[in-house]
């Protein structure tokens, strides 16, 4: 019986090995474009933010699109939304100042969303500027949008309580990051904060005490939401925002399910991106990312009008990707979020040093030991390709795989010793096993040390953090180079904890620069950051430019209108439609 | 006086075996002896103690099989991967060069990661299932022989360490001792996590053999034998492990054999959450546990690892079994 069972078993996992041997892997694949570039900057032409947004080819109304994610959406509320899913979620039932027109493929223009125009710089010296709300804008109850309450939805993101969403706007107006202190929010709900006023039911006015030229595009993100000052139920608004856009939450089930129903009091000739196309909107939460692809591959009932928000695992990639069938209902494109090798400035003080790093890295090996073309694209650059006035270079040409020897020259016979701080996730520890291959071949010396994967963020923002190397990651909340470079390279920032620069590079010159760009006009600031990031790398090296993430999405035969956005690199739902 | 049953079944076994060959003239045999004859009649016995001869002896000869080989274990070939990680080829990339094909990603040879991650987690296993069997044998047969407050407060041990938390105690303690003995720079040595997986496993795994033994010999001590040498003025090292000890070897023996691949998976288990092994240590269990991600796309990956451990697993349980009725006087066969 025993020995009956013992042959049937190893039959089994023989019959499993021989049906995985039977094809032969000749490396044939998809390919990712990688060489499209951001276009278009802000509208000038106020007629772009007016709706209604193009048709979109092939779309109908009608059905229900429904969204697979593993795990919950962390804020519904606006003005607390800052997570990827959130920013994906919130445009369907809430509208801002500005937004972005995406096409999908890089072609950006922010336009006005509320605002008839994206913003205008009254004084040309980006201190004060003003919105126009459009006419026929309207909450779900019908009721219509004026300046008031979307100054009312700024002003209730200096709440303390109401954590989570992004302080951009906020500290400007306070003019310093501790906003919550400089104007208290309960204290003053009847009135509005420093600087932001509403001469008239159509007219919101910012007035900061320095420049701030990237407004229009911080206004983009949802604090800018409007909100009624009697539907506000603070923390509770997570669970039922009230809507402005195009859909209102049906029901909420919290951490299961979200179901979004249309809302017939949104007005397509206002909105110049959003679409009502499927009846219904509905995230579901729970299933693993292995789960959700193979659910949506299946392609069954429901599932057919369904995407995985969660992009295509690793472990399912080569299936995917080899099967031409597919290849309709998947979506690849780069994402705006780059990845480095944080050289950890005060500790490796050498330039050379810096430099072999960058002669050494194997960006291809690195690549595949991430899953391949379809996980991550080569990056040389400190800003991704999908920014505005992004200049393609390689400070330090070295060929797909490094030039070992080149680094070796650079290093003169001498071995420096590194340790490289890694979280404990199996990304990080695949990464870790790989740089630590790669770069002893060119001649250092790595050790590999550990840290707690919920702790490594923390730690490696810490000024006096004990390691060399660590992997970073920054995906900006804008395609602009003033939210990248200064965030990341200026050393005046530098505190001690929950620092973005954590290669705490410092040099009064750069940062001198920065300056000068930041005051200039905001379109013609674009090409100024191309060449500033090009002389930080070529002059300092305070990093090991890696790669950006790629979006793999998977949908079912009948989800219509999703592309990746090229602002946050994660799948878009303006354009959804659920195909007949 | 009376004889135990031990030795009484190898007294009648030896009576019965002297019928047929009494032109040999009379052979005694000790009960050790018995159980090896018995041992080397039954064929299964033979054919998995084989297969666990042939795995430890692949542990113990690692050098040798890496310098045949000539690849060493963290050796990467990415440049027989494709655009995806994957190994190009048939079968995960398996050429006469890499016999087991390569791992996707990283590219390195699977065969010679499967010998070194043996060793690793054979040594690992044995260790801890080892020093459990220890602990467990000595607090076991002292608890149920001795009784009284002795047992009271066992038992009392025993209750405390099942009730704390595996998982918490090990998340918690194993970055604190790295950090304890190891600076934030300082790399930590492989024999140093192994230790650290062998002591939780000791730490929390000697309880049910603790509590195994404590029955039975609970369930033995007020047997004829065990009273006979009591009378006879026995110390309490020879009740214990001349008279009860081996007359519980079997339940000892099997429980061994199982824990042996129970603590192969978790060794695995562990590693991934950020307990125990780094990546850079090859080892069995985490090369499984990474190789289950490939189940769809790279079965090769899943199979070499996967039929060695099915193989091992088998092994150590059938050969157990083996050994139980070897050393059960009352086994028929």
């Amino acid at each position: 019986m025993r020995r009956r069972a013992a042959a049937a078993a190893g039959g089994a996992i023989a019959l499993v090995a021989a049906l995985g041997a039977c094809s032969e892997n000749t490396g044939e694949g998809t390919t990712v474009d990688t060489d499209r570039k951001q276009t278009g900057v802000i509208a000038t032409d106020p007629k772009d933010s007016q709706g209604p947004a193009a048709e979109v080819a092939g779309a109908q109304k009608g059905g229900t699109f429904t969204i697979i994610r593993e795990t919950p959406i962390s804020h519904l509320d606006p003005q607390r939304t800052y997570s990827f899913a959130g920013l994906m979620a919130s445009p369907l039932f809430a509208r801002y100042l500005t937004t972005w027109k995406d096409d999908g493929k890089g072609g950006l223009v922010l336009v006005g969303d509320l605002a008839e125009t994206p913003g205008t710089n009254v004084n040309n010296d980006c201190k004060v500027w003003e919105f126009k709300v459009k006419d026929g804008v309207k909450f779900e109850d019908g009721t219509p949008i004026t300046s008031k309450e979307i100054a009312y939805g700024i002003a209730r993101s200096f709440d303390p309580d109401l954590t989570g969403g992004p302080t951009y706007v906020q500290e400007w107006l306070a003019d310093t990051a501790q906003y919550d202190t400089r104007w208290d929010f309960k204290a003053n709900k009847t009135s509005l904060p420093p600087g932001l006023s509403t001469p008239d039911p159509k007219t919101l006015r910012f007035e900061f005490a320095k420049p701030r030229c990237d407004l229009p595009f911080a206004v983009s993100l949802p604090t800018t939401a409007p909100l009624k000052p009697e539907q506000d139920t603070g923390v509770n608004l997570d669970a039922r925002p009230f809507s402005s856009g195009p859909y209102k939450v049906a029901k909420n089930q919290v951490g299961v399910q979200l179901t979004l129903d249309r809302n017939p009091h949104w007005d397509p000739k206002t909105d110049p991106v959003r679409h009502q196309y499927p009846d219904q909107f509905v995230w579901t939460f729970g299933p693993t990312a292995d789960a959700a692809v193979n659910r949506v591959i299946a392609d069954n009932g429901a599932d057919q009008s369904a995407i995985s928000f969660n992009f295509v695992p690793a472990s399912l990639v080569a299936r995917v990707a080899q099967d031409a069938a597919l290849k309709q209902r998947t979506i690849l494109s780069p994402t705006p979020s780059a990845n480095q090798l944080v050289i950890n400035t005060q500790r490796v003080k050498d330039l050379k040093v810096r430099q072999a790093l960058n002669y050494a890295i194997d960006r291809d090996g690195l690549i595949k030991a991430l899953g391949g073309q379809t996980v991550a694209q080569p990056l040389t650059t400190l800003m991704p390709p999908a920014t505005i006035g992004y200049k393609a270079y390689d400070a330090y040409p070295a060929g797909a795989n490094g030039n070992v020897d080149k680094a070796k020259e650079l290093l003169g016979g001498q071995t420096p010793e590194l340790v490289l701080g890694v979280a404990d996730n199996t990304t990080e520890q695949q990464m870790a096993t790989q740089l630590k291959g790669n770069l002893e071949r060119a001649g250092f010396k790595i050790t590999v040390r550990n840290i707690p994967d919920d702790a490594k963020l923390d730690e490696i923002k810490k000024k006096d953090n004990p390691w060399d190397l660590y992997i970073g990651n920054w995906a900006a909340d804008w395609p602009s180079g003033a939210s990248i470079l200064p965030v990341l390279y200026d050393g005046r920032s530098i505190k001690a904890e929950g620092n973005s620069n954590q290669s705490y590079f410092n040099d009064a010159a750069i940062n001198a620069e920065m300056d000068r760009i930041l005051a200039l006009p905001p379109a013609q600031q674009g090409p100024e950051w191309g060449k500033l990031d090009e002389r930080i790398m070529k002059e300092h090296a305070p990093v090991v430019p890696l790669f950006v993430d790629v979006a793999y999405a998977a949908h079912g035969s009948k989800a219509g209108g999703v592309f990746i956005s090229s602002v946050f690199g994660y799948p878009s739902f303006v354009n959804a439609h659920v195909k007949p | 006086m009376s004889l135990s049953p031990v030795e009484g079944v190898a007294l009648a076994e030896i009576e019965s075996g002297g019928d047929a060959g009494a032109e040999k003239g009379f052979v005694g045999r000790s009960p050790g002896q018995l159980a090896w004859a018995r041992l080397r009649r039954d064929r299964t016995a033979v054919v998995s103690g084989a297969m666990l001869l042939f795995f430890v002896v692949v542990a113990l000869a690692v050098p040798l099989i890496e310098m045949a080989y000539g690849i060493g274990p963290r050796e990467q070939f990415q440049n027989r991967l494709d655009g995806f990680g994957m190994p190009l080829g048939y079968a995960g990339g398996v050429t006469g060069e890499h016999w087991f094909g390569l791992e996707p990603g990283l590219g390195r040879d699977i065969f010679i990661r499967m010998v070194h991650g043996l060793r690793t987690s054979l040594f690992i296993a044995f260790a801890a299932a080892v020093i459990t069997a220890a602990i467990g044998i000595v607090l076991g047969t002292v608890a149920g022989y001795l009784g009284g407050w002795v047992d009271a407060v066992v038992n009392w041990v025993t209750d405390l360490t099942l009730a704390m938390p595996f998982l918490i105690i090990a998340l918690a303690l194993t970055p604190t001792l790295a950090l304890r003995f190891y600076g934030q720079r300082e790399a930590v040595p492989p024999a140093f996590q192994i230790g650290v997986l062998v002591a939780i496993f000791a730490l929390f795994g000697w309880t049910s053999t603790a509590r195994l033994v404590r029955g039975q010999v609970i369930a033995l001590r007020e047997r004829e034998f065990v009273e006979a040498a009591r009378a006879a003025g026995a110390g309490l090292g020879h009740m214990l492990f001349r008279q009860l000890l081996p007359n519980i070897w079997a339940p000892i023996l099997v429980s061994f054999s199982l824990a042996v691949p129970a603590y192969i998976t978790s060794e695995a288990a562990l590693s991934f959450i950020g307990v125990g092994l780094t990546d850079e240590t090859p080892s069995f269990g985490r090369m499984i546990y990474r190789s289950l991600d490939y189940l769809q796309t790279d079965p090769a990956y899943v199979f070499f690892p996967g039929v060695t451990i099915f193989a091992l697993v088998f092994a150590f349980n059938l050969f157990g079994d083996a050994l139980r009725d070897a050393l059960d006087p009352k086994s028929s066969r």
